[in-house]
């Protein structure tokens, strides 16, 4: 090599310093290596936990650490994303660099020239002379490669035959094949990270909740739960019901592993309780204001029906329901501080000729503390109810998922390119030496040496007739 | 669920007694104790075979939803694969290395506290069946046999399990016979491994193997997850583990082909790719939390 001055641009120089870095086996290495060593942090550390709880867990100077370094949600840290796009441009740098030189030296592999010398230089080799005439040792060889399902390309020369042999070609490409499943990968992770959603509902049964960025809604019609009988629980059921332009257009049941899927949205069972803020329906009685004995009822009332008071000019409608009453005075809200019935109350609104004359809460362990009614001697009390559960719905789209796939089946494609099929070559050359017929033969092989070298030795028995079995493979028990 | 902890027990002898069998034949160098050896481990692999079977007969599914009917599964996969390469390669000093492996293994198993070793109905995540293969099976009234993708990803991720338990131990292998050629000294244990440069295409060999399931397990697992949980990534633990373990064999297949990285420091990247491969099944349940809690 003659050393040149570098007359290129700096960028170019640059460039190429670049390239050459990127274009390197030692950094594939080091990303991988330390992507393994990294990673182990991420799952030592809980991840994504509220910041107090690192610091009950790691105290104060470990938690700003820990938060300064991002492991306490390391996988989307700048620097872990910068590792794995640091394997990507070495992957495509690689690729680029790699592929086209063998992807042209696949197509042009067979020698235009035999050169007998290359025999020398492979890794396995051997020379056999054999007592018969060169035509027939030729033909016996070819007849051997070809059962061993090599291709055959012969070159005949004055006084030598020549046969270049190979096969399992593109188990070459293999490797290139895997890095860019790898990439395919990769992009259907970033597609689904900007195109995609996840969202989380908690629908009550009978309740209609909608989809974001959707104009379809979903209905709850019903959740259940299966039991073995030995009373482990069996399975989550809910039955889902599309609603898209005030029409049903899907039913569905789903439980755990069977999600409903439409319209690129997919509606997972994933949790479920008793509802917080609704009741299937309240029993609420008539009381005297002053005994607190029952007048009339209880009665029943159903969730969202009117059901007049018997003997009274009042009716009653069952409109909320809060599993544990609190106030917050601030936003004037009425709402429940734990899912726990530990307070549960339902919102009534009380009719009088029509019209609402009060719209109170009836606490179910605290009965008579607001009045229900514009009524000296009578009052409104809550003696049961019957509540609803509720199922935990996880929602999501994610169009990158088919990309994760179809990656997933190239690279199972790759791998049995690369790792199940060997790229063979064999050259041998055949030489009438006075009576006698020497012959070399001498191949190469991508990987797996074992194969070739069985392979080799076992054409060269064959040839000299020391085979016992037609398909005996190795050379007996080695031990 | 006398019957699978029978065979299990049977199993332990035979494997004890394989394992023995072959570091005779290794230290003795007689021809009959490693056919012998061969045959108790063929013994062994069907004892084992029984435990699966029995364990499924009794827990009415496949048994793969414990930590100890994955380890029988294990156990039962290295002894067929290791079969396999004697079969092909014709070696039997591996053998000593895997059976006494083998034994440890079901010595773990043996240790497990009862809750993990019981056979139970499947939790509600766990439940997954193909549609196709229940709608074909139907046809025969069969569909109780169908499988899904728990089953598919157990088995494929054990048989890459049993690919890199089997090179860890022609990586040991490979680094004691390294040292003694390098070394240039004679020894009668050393004299029956085979060459190191033979052991270094062994163990690619059986990573060419495992590291194909392993990642088959993988994609497997994520296309459950994206059915169960909604997602087909989130960095729990285990996936992480299995992600880590990918790594390091991924740098093993590179190093092979890495000059300065050939031969021991590819051997020490199949060790630690093994250590990882404990803690991702070990580790992982015991030690971390996460969803995968239940095995």
């Amino acid at each position: 090599m003659t050393v040149e001055k570098d007359n290129r641009a700096w960028y170019r120089k640059a460039g190429g310093k670049a390239w050459y870095f990127f274009n390197s086996l030692k950094l594939t290495l080091f990303v991988l290596i330390t992507l393994a060593i990294v990673s182990i942090f991420g799952t030592v550390v809980e991840q994504n936990l509220p910041i107090a709880k690192y610091h009950a867990q790691y105290g104060a100077k470990w938690t700003k650490i820990i938060l300064m370094t991002g492991v306490n949600d390391m996988y989307h840290a700048n620097w872990f994303v910068f590792l794995l796009a640091l394997l990507t441009v070495n992957i495509i740098v690689c690729t680029f660099e790699r592929f086209p030189p063998k992807w042209k030296s696949l197509l042009t592999h067979k020698p235009s020239r035999f050169d007998p010398r290359v025999i020398d230089k492979c890794a396995h080799h051997h020379t056999i002379t054999l007592n018969e005439n060169a035509a027939s040792v030729r033909d016996r060889v070819t007849e051997l490669l070809k059962k061993k399902k090599f291709n055959i390309e012969k070159y005949d020369a004055e006084g030598a035959y020549n046969i270049y042999a190979w096969r399992g070609t593109w188990g070459r490409l293999g490797s290139d094949v895997v890095h860019i499943s790898l990439l395919l990968i990769l992009l259907g992770a970033i597609v689904g990270s900007f195109a995609g959603y996840k969202d989380y509902a908690t629908i009550n049964v009978g309740d209609v909740a909608d989809v974001p960025y959707n104009a379809f809604k979903v209905r709850l019609d019903k959740f259940w739960i299966e039991y073995y009988d030995t009373g482990q629980i069996r399975q989550y059921n809910s039955n889902l019901t599309v609603i898209e332009n005030g029409k049903e257009v899907l039913k569905q049941q789903i439980w755990v592993n069977e999600p409903l899927y439409y319209k690129g949205v997919r509606f997972y069972q994933s949790s479920y309780g008793p509802s917080w803020n609704k009741v299937e329906s309240a029993d609420i009685a008539l009381v005297k204001k002053k005994t607190g004995d029952a007048v009339r009822g209880p009665f029943t009332v159903k969730w969202g029906e009117t059901v007049i008071v018997p003997k009274t000019p009042y009716s009653v409608k069952l409109v909320d329901y809060v599993a544990d009453f609190a106030y917050d005075e601030k936003n004037k809200i009425i709402y429940s501080q734990s899912p726990e019935a530990n307070n549960p109350a339902v919102g009534i609104e009380v009719y009088e000729k029509g019209k609402v004359v009060s719209t109170p809460w009836l606490f179910l362990k605290y009965p008579g503390v607001v009045p229900a009614l514009p009524d000296k001697d009578n009052d409104l009390m809550v003696t049961g109810y019957r509540g609803v559960m509720y199922s935990g719905i996880s929602l999501n789209k994610d169009p990158g998922t088919n990309i994760v796939w179809a990656g997933s089946v190239v690279m199972a494609l790759g791998f049995i390119m690369a790792f199940f099929v060997f790229h063979r070559r064999v050259w041998v050359h055949i030489r009438e030496t006075g009576s006698l017929t020497e012959v070399k033969i001498g191949g190469m092989i991508n990987k797996n040496n074992l194969v070739l070298e069985e392979e080799l030795k076992n054409i060269a028995d064959r040839l000299s007739g020391n085979q016992t079995g037609p398909d005996k493979r190795s050379t007996g028990d080695r031990q | 669920m006398i019957l699978s902890l029978l065979f299990f027990t049977f199993s332990f002898v035979f494997y004890a007694i394989t394992a023995l069998l072959y570091i005779g034949s290794w230290v003795f160098k007689k021809r009959w104790l490693g056919q012998a050896a061969t045959a108790m481990a063929v013994i062994a692999a069907f004892s084992t075979g029984m435990i699966l079977i029995f364990r499924a007969t009794e827990a009415g599914h496949a048994p793969f939803s414990n930590l100890w009917e994955s380890m029988m599964l294990f156990v039962w996969a290295v002894n067929v694969g290791y079969l396999i390469m004697e079969y092909k390669h014709k070696f039997r000093v591996m053998g000593a290395f895997v059976m006494t492996f083998e034994v440890l293994a079901m010595l773990s198993a043996f240790l497990l506290p009862y809750k993990f070793k019981s056979a139970e109905p499947l939790n509600p995540a766990l439940q997954n069946k193909w549609h196709w293969m229940t709608d074909l099976l139907s046809r025969w009234g069969a569909q109780k046999y169908a499988i899904g993708w728990l089953d598919f990803h157990v088995v494929t991720t054990f048989i890459g399990y049993a690919g890199f338990a089997i090179s860890f131990g022609i990586s040991i292998m490979f680094l004691l016979k390294n040292r003694s050629e390098e070394g240039g000294r004679k020894s009668a244990l050393m004299d029956a491994f085979p060459e190191a440069r033979v052991l270094d295409e062994l163990g690619y060999r059986t990573i060419a193997w495992g590291f194909p399931f392993l990642t088959t397990g993988i994609i497997s697992g994520a296309v459950w997850a994206n059915y169960a949980w909604g997602t087909y990534w989130s960095w729990d633990p285990k996936e992480t583990w299995s992600l880590i373990t990918w790594f390091i064999y991924a740098a093993y297949l590179h190093a092979r082909v890495t000059k300065g990285w050939r031969g021991r420091k590819a051997a020490y990247l199949s060790i630690a790719g093994f250590l990882a491969v404990i803690f991702l099944y070990w580790g992982v349940s015991f030690v971390l939390p996460g969803l995968h809690a239940y095995a």
